[in-house]
């Protein structure tokens, strides 16, 4: 039985049903049913304004609307950002957030959760395990700093990165937490084609380690490179869905968003 | 020589403890906006709340240790209650109900007089030890005393945002999308924030009615407020150890332009604005040569990017 159960969970990690959102008369989302295999990169594609970035925040709960969203078998659509982070899902945001007040390395060691001094009066009455988590804690954020090779940076400001090493912090930044679910928001954006190819490595790399992703991304050649499925969204509504090869065949997509592209 | 040390220690004395109050009651605003970013514009209300608590209980017959912990206590709930509405939403929010706050406190003060005494104000409370300490050297005692206070606050505060604790407080200023996408609870976090601080106010309440042994509504406008604001600003926003400089440095400007009233041609009252404009003055300059304030550091500094 737990067997079964552990199998349904790996099938699908994320499933959305009946997904709407609605901006006065503006349907940003309407309607939008998908499925996120476990262990899988999944594309979402489409032009601007299709609803993509608002799909992401109805998905991590930064906004709300309605319709069904399951995580890892258990419902998240009314739960705060905060909760369903803790489920195991992590969003990184379009422009990224660096928190560029603090340094890289704290940037990194804010991220796992439980964490005994979080708790303000753990800070007088546990010292020692403070002490103790912020050790393998820090180990474990240079060990993330040195895969996405920017450890030389970890007392720098983050304030004081280029745009494509932010990208790559808040990547870092994300896996603290040991996501089951990654959600990136066009990772290839702005970003020179060396550490774009750099970034698909690290995706593929973890993807074998059993990382789930689902990426907004613009940049058509690489995301079909990197994704076993894609998503296509035009205002508001899922128009196609496939293997990469596929959707590069679709006439209605081609039309749409890839024009004399593809 | 030793008439002129007579002279001078009463004033130096002065200026060291009504720096150690300021400098509890702007510490507990850095932690608010220093480290946590939220703009409380009217922290004076919770100064008022732990002074005036504090010496009501008193006059009412509760043990002096007693009533200040009460104060403290009153004034952290308030800053829950007005958090809870206020801390889920945009950051002005905050800084519009509390400056809103802190005058309709005033004026409950200054017209509940049942309860209050009004404009006349209340004296005759209890002072900390006052049986026991000989009166001439009361002022001495109460600055050791409010040193010590000082100390344990700062040394509490440094270790607080040290800790991990302290490194979520600083990622909800930078950007709250941030500790929210990576599971931490801000709202929580920003409430405890504006209970800590609000606290630390009440207790630095307490301490000024110590100091000045006479309370009333016109001790709580909310200059006093702009005044916190003034020194966390001066010493360095995040700064712990600017803070203090930064109330010390106003308390000595404060009573150090009293020398130079002979040599300007203005009334007192004018004086006093006089004070405020050239302060004013000097906080422009100060913004545009050194924005990050005395002690802060400018990778560090909150005002702007």
């Amino acid at each position: 039985m737990h067997y079964l159960t552990d199998q349904v969970v790996k099938l699908d990690i994320l499933s959305v049903r009946n997904l709407k959102k609605h901006f006065g008369g503006v349907k940003a989302v309407d309607g939008c049913s998908l499925k996120i295999d476990a262990g899988t990169v999944v594309g979402l594609i489409g032009p601007n304004g299709a609803g993509k970035t608002t799909m992401f925040k109805l998905i991590s709960g930064f906004e709300g609307g309605s319709g069904e969203i399951m995580f890892k078998g258990r419902r998240i659509d009314k739960l705060p950002p905060f909760k369903i982070a803790r489920c195991g899902m992590v969003r990184t945001f379009q422009i990224p957030h660096a928190l560029t007040k603090m340094t890289v390395l704290e940037n990194l060691m804010l991220a796992p959760n439980i964490q005994c001094g979080e708790q303000i009066w753990n800070i007088w009455l546990r010292r020692k395990k403070i002490k103790e988590q912020e050790k393998l804690i820090k180990d474990k954020s240079q060990k993330i700093l040195e895969f996405f090779e920017i450890l030389h940076l970890e007392d720098e400001y983050a304030g004081a990165l280029s745009g494509g090493q932010k990208k790559l912090l808040e990547m870092a930044r994300a896996m603290m937490i040991d996501p089951s679910l990654m959600m990136l928001d066009e990772p290839f954006a702005g970003v020179n084609p060396t550490l774009a190819r750099k970034i698909s490595g690290y995706i593929e790399e973890l993807r074998e380690s059993g990382m789930t992703f689902l990426i907004i991304e613009h940049d058509i050649p690489a995301i079909t490179k990197i994704s076993d499925k894609i998503i296509v969204m035009n205002e508001g509504k899922i128009m196609a869905e496939g293997v990469p090869e596929e959707i590069k065949q679709r006439q209605d997509v081609l039309d749409v968003y890839l024009g004399g592209e593809g | 020589m030793i008439e002129y040390i007579d002279m001078i220690l009463p004033y130096l004395t002065t200026i060291l403890l009504v720096s150690s109050i300021y400098a509890i009651f702007a510490l507990g605003l850095n932690l608010e906006w220093g480290f946590t970013g939220l703009i409380n514009f009217g922290h004076v209300a919770f100064l008022a709340i732990g002074a005036y608590t504090t010496v009501m209980l008193n006059m009412s017959g509760y043990s002096l240790i007693l009533s200040v912990i009460a104060g403290i206590a009153l004034a952290g709930f308030f800053g829950f209650l007005l958090g809870i509405p206020t801390l889920r939403l945009r950051e002005d929010y905050l800084a519009i109900v509390t400056i809103g706050f802190s005058e309709v406190l005033r004026f409950i003060l200054l017209n509940e007089e049942w309860l209050t005494r009004g404009s006349f104000g209340i004296h005759g409370f209890e002072r900390p030890f006052q049986d026991v300490i000989p009166y001439q050297y009361y002022n001495i005692f109460l600055l050791l005393l409010f040193v010590a206070i000082l100390g344990i606050i700062y040394f509490s505060l440094e270790k607080l945002i040290h800790s991990p604790y302290g490194r979520v407080l600083k990622s909800i200023r930078e950007d709250e999308s941030v500790p929210s996408a990576l599971g931490k609870n801000v709202f929580s976090y920003k409430l405890q924030s504006l209970i800590i601080g609000s606290a630390i106010a009440g207790l630095a309440g307490a301490m000024l009615a110590f100091y000045l042994q006479y309370i009333n509504p016109f001790t709580f406008k909310p200059i006093e407020t702009f005044n916190a604001w003034i020194i966390v600003i001066l010493g360095g926003t995040a700064s712990n150890k600017g803070t203090v400089v930064g109330a010390l440095i106003l308390w000595t400007f404060f009573s150090g332009t009293r020398f130079i009233e002979e040599y300007v041609p203005f009334e007192s009252h004018q004086m006093g604005a006089f004070r405020m404009i050239i302060i004013g003055l000097l906080l422009m300059l100060l913004m545009m040569h050194k924005p990050e304030g005395i002690f802060g550091e400018r990778e560090e500094l909150a005002l702007s990017d």
